[in-house]
């Protein structure tokens, strides 16, 4: 009886976790290329550090890209939309309605950042009887050269980098400021995950090894909040992909009658040195 | 007076210097390639020289990057590269056959 109590907490926070820790991952390998390419895209709302549970995916209201040329001085933007493809990604012995998107080299080659944008619709979670309506953002860049990595998109809400999101060294500090309509949001509360499991575009399903293992489930997320002024800095103490989401910031609280959850999210490479 | 201007030519230098030349052409699939240039700070390279030389060392067309800081040509049908002439020790060399 007193090993089943210890367990009971245990097992309380690693489902208050999983509750509270969605991230709509929207992954391709590389978020800086060197010479243009295919941009093979998995979208799927999941816990990134945990690997799972995935989560059923509705409609994408919008997805597409903010390009500044060389040169210009305005955004121009690139609709994506027709490259999405539903697919049924695999969770466990299920499968979750997710997207993957193979943008063609021809429509993002030339040099300059891409600041990619998924608009899904909300999601109902029914443990917490909330909605939850992710914006992310990933910033790719092609070649090298930034054009607008810095620059916001006017999105309700969207996390507003400080530093490159695609050109950060390990153990290197992030920054970035929280909006909601355009305006800093102090305080917001702020989670950061680690894509802990690859996605596989090729087979749908999430790698089965994990890159790192957390010490208490505690530990899968760090959550702060943005100072006075809506900007935060973190740490990438890890290669690879990390995830930003500012919890319930956006301008719009409600869904269908209930309380809707409008987070930001912007995701971030780390690279260690060769 | 040598010494400020060899001063004035090295401030002058500097902003191209401090920052990385980047070069990339595609097949626009017509028969033309287009190339674009900058540099690592996000800056066009409007203005800076291009040219297409052949394998036997005979330059077959030069010009500048445009206002979008790119430059378009025809590509030829035998052995060419293209030089991205971004400063002394800074000039980017792209064959053609690198260019899909």
């Amino acid at each position: 009886m007193k090993l089943i109590k210890s367990l009971v907490p245990a097992v309380l926070v690693t489902a208050s976790s999983y509750a509270s820790a969605h991230f709509l991952v929207v992954h391709t390998p590389e978020m800086l290329v060197e010479r243009s390419t295919d941009f093979e895209m998995s979208i799927v709302f999941t816990h990134a550090f945990a690997g799972g549970p995935t989560m059923e995916m509705g409609e994408i209201e919008d997805f597409y890209a903010m390009q500044t040329k060389l040169g210009a001085d305005e955004m121009t933007r690139i609709e994506l939309s027709e490259y999405l493809t539903e697919v049924q990604w695999h969770a466990g012995d299920e499968t979750r309605t997710a997207y993957t998107a193979v943008i063609p080299r021809a429509t993002m080659r030339s040099l300059g950042d891409y600041q990619v944008v998924v608009n899904p619709e909300p999601y109902y979670e029914a443990e917490e009887d909330i909605y939850i309506q992710q914006i992310t953002k990933v910033i790719l860049n092609v070649g090298g050269a930034p054009t607008n990595w810095d620059q916001t998109l006017g999105l309700a809400t969207e996390i507003r980098p400080l530093n490159k999101p695609y050109a950060n060294w390990e153990d290197g500090v992030f920054r970035g400021i929280v909006l909601s309509s355009g305006e800093p949001v102090p305080f917001a509360e702020i989670e950061v995950e680690y894509l802990n499991y690859q996605p596989d575009f090729e087979n749908l399903r999430f790698d089965e090894d994990a890159e790192l293992e957390a010490p208490t489930p505690a530990h899968e997320y760090v959550s702060l909040r943005t100072d006075a002024n809506g900007t935060f800095s973190i740490g990438l103490p890890e290669e690879g992909w990390w995830g930003i989401a500012a919890l319930g910031v956006g301008p719009v609280t409600e869904h269908n009658g209930k309380e809707l959850s409008q987070d930001a999210v912007l995701w971030v490479q780390a690279k260690e040195s060769d | 007076m040598r010494f400020v201007f060899t001063i004035a030519a090295l401030l002058l230098s500097m902003p191209i210097l401090a920052h990385s030349p980047l070069f990339d052409c595609y097949d626009n699939g017509d028969g033309t390639a287009t190339c674009e240039g900058a540099f690592s700070d996000g800056s066009a390279a409007v203005g800076v020289g291009i040219r297409i030389e052949l394998a036997s060392g005979r330059i077959l067309m030069q010009g500048e990057m445009d206002d979008a800081s790119s430059y378009s040509f025809e590509m030829p049908d035998e052995e060419y590269s293209v030089y991205f002439e971004a400063g002394e020790g800074h000039e980017i060399v792209l064959f053609g056959d690198d260019i899909y």
